[in-house]
């Protein structure tokens, strides 16, 4: 089975972002802070420019049970809030849906 | 700094924990003084670095890479993280009695409860520190 997820995404490019989510969303950012943890429900997947085991994103994906796609660079400026992208979590690839 | 890197080489969990809540105390105390310089808002801008990031992303991650292999029966690092941030009591059971498991653990909780430590509402009280670092910065900053 492949491990595939689509949807909308929320580009997080300061904290009160993540106050804005009103919706299931896929979050696209640098990397999390603790913020999250109040929209928590609300992410179907996250996808980091930041690659580390240790970060902060990895850690809450994992307590959380959240897909995880960690090391896209330059993710938060090559997609705008409100598009909707297709994650293929074995190959690392995002891609926009048009 | 370098006393709990020694400490983190020797693995000595209660040495690491002392010395991460030393470097938390002097950066709450260096935010709270109302007298607090540039000079030592630097010093905590480096404590925040280092707790935030160079400490546990670098220093951590290579130090638990590299003690996983010694616990048997072998774990891989993604396998032992993921047991404990999910609780998998299979795992966890399989490894209670084993010591370097324990101890990785407990090394691994101290580290997250840094991590994810937030204080007056922001992470790692960064709240705080922006506004400060804003207002001390000088003007012909370089």
């Amino acid at each position: 089975m492949k491990n595939i997820i689509d949807g909308k995404i929320m580009v997080i490019k300061n904290k009160k972002d993540y106050y804005r989510i009103k919706d299931e969303t896929i979050l696209i950012v640098k990397n999390t802070t603790p913020d999250i943890t109040i929209i928590i429900n609300k992410i179907k997947a996250i996808v980091t420019e930041i690659d580390n085991k240790l970060c902060h994103a990895a850690i809450i994906a994992r307590e959380f049970n959240i897909p995880l796609l960690m090391g896209i660079n330059n993710v938060t400026e090559k997609f705008k809030t409100g598009d909707r992208v297709i994650i293929d979590f074995d190959n690392k690839n995002i891609e926009k849906i048009k | 700094m370098i006393n709990l890197l020694k400490h983190t080489y020797l693995l000595n969990i209660k040495e690491i924990k002392n010395n991460i809540e030393l470097f938390w105390s002097r950066y709450q105390d260096i935010l709270n003084n109302k007298k607090s310089s540039w000079d030592d808002l630097n010093e905590a801008r480096a404590i925040l670095y280092f707790l935030g990031y160079l400490y546990p992303e670098k220093i951590v991650l290579d130090s638990l890479a590299g003690r996983i292999k010694y616990i048997k029966p072998f774990i891989d690092l993604d396998t032992f993280l993921l047991a404990i941030d999910t609780n998998n009591k299979e795992i966890l059971k399989k490894y209670e009695n084993n010591q370097k498991f324990s101890t990785l653990k407990e090394f691994y909780l101290i580290i997250k409860s840094i991590k994810n430590r937030v204080k007056n509402k922001t992470y790692l009280d960064e709240g705080r520190f922006d506004k400060l670092y804003s207002k001390l910065k000088p003007q012909d900053y370089f």
